[in-house]
């Protein structure tokens, strides 16, 4: 059993690190959280970049194979998608899963990003 | 012949009748002068008469307090301040309404106001940010929202520590 402690401190740097306005912040969520091996950090990475819901945050969660979307964990893939359909504002996640559908040199990649876009064209 | 005399003779000529002191003059006695019997007896038609006051009727008068005529006359700044006491009186019961109404008053504002104080406290929801500063060892999120870029890499390292931390509790 974790400890609460580190489990919430962890929560508030992923936190804290999806608010700062900084590039720099969203390049040490994709190196860090979602590359750990422990799936509640991944899942609370992909959740807080998607929070963002900016072109390169949403990009890190869509695009990657193996992260986000794509996690090779149902709960990470469910969390991070049902996070993208509790957006407010869609614009900018549709728009990545179209070029993904099209553009993407990997099948799995294209074909996920195809169901999400339909759920959240549906939503 | 005097009308009596026709009804003494009448009298005395019934049988089985005593009649004690049957001379003339005691019966005219008893039948005419009734100012004997109205002395004793009570002719009123008050239906009070027989049990209390013997037919007397009560006048106003008879429970006039003798002290009465002792009793200071109120007359001229006597009189005035007399009617100023009255004009208290009379208003002292409305003035304690009032004040009594006026307690209530404020007594219905004090609840209302707790009663919103304790809505609004009850609505209000503590930021983590708050909580964490009652929790030692906890790391403030909103700190690192501020953090400069430069800074940004200390965060990767307290980020990496914490994780690592939390590897090791799950493989202990």
């Amino acid at each position: 059993m974790v400890d609460k402690k580190i489990r919430k401190n962890v929560e508030n740097i992923i936190e804290g690190l999806s608010m700062n306005p900084s590039p720099e912040s969203v390049v040490i969520l994709d190196e860090v959280g979602t590359n750990s091996a422990i799936d509640d950090v991944r899942e609370l990475t992909s959740c807080a970049l998607v929070k963002r819901n900016e072109h390169e945050s949403l990009s890190v969660v869509i695009v990657n194979k193996g992260k986000g979307i794509n996690d090779m964990s149902t709960f990470v893939a469910m969390s991070t998608i049902n996070e993208l359909l509790a957006l407010d504002d869609k614009s900018t996640a549709i728009k990545i899963l179209e070029d993904t559908v099209e553009m993407h040199s990997d099948e799995e990649v294209r074909d996920n990003a195809r169901s999400v876009k339909a759920l959240m064209s549906l939503s | 012949m005097q009308p009596y005399d026709i009804l003494i003779s009448v009298n005395t000529n019934m049988k089985g009748y005593k009649m004690a002191n049957l001379s003339i003059s005691g019966i005219s006695q008893r039948i005419f002068n009734t100012t004997k019997h109205e002395n004793t007896v009570a002719r009123s038609t008050n239906p009070f008469a027989a049990s209390s006051f013997k037919g007397n009727v009560l006048t106003a008068d008879v429970f006039e307090s003798s002290v009465k005529n002792n009793q200071p006359a109120f007359t001229g700044k006597t009189k005035l301040m007399a009617a100023a006491l009255v004009g208290n009186i009379s208003n002292l019961g409305s003035r304690i309404n009032a004040g009594i109404e006026s307690v209530v008053a404020f007594g219905n504002r004090m609840k209302e106001s707790v009663v919103n104080i304790w809505n609004r406290i009850d609505s209000i929801k503590l930021e983590d940010s708050v909580k964490s500063l009652f929790e030692p060892g906890i790391i403030n999120k909103n700190t690192i929202a501020k953090m400069q870029p430069e800074q940004l890499s200390d965060v990767k390292m307290l980020l990496n520590d914490n994780i690592a931390k939390w590897s090791e509790s799950l493989a202990a």
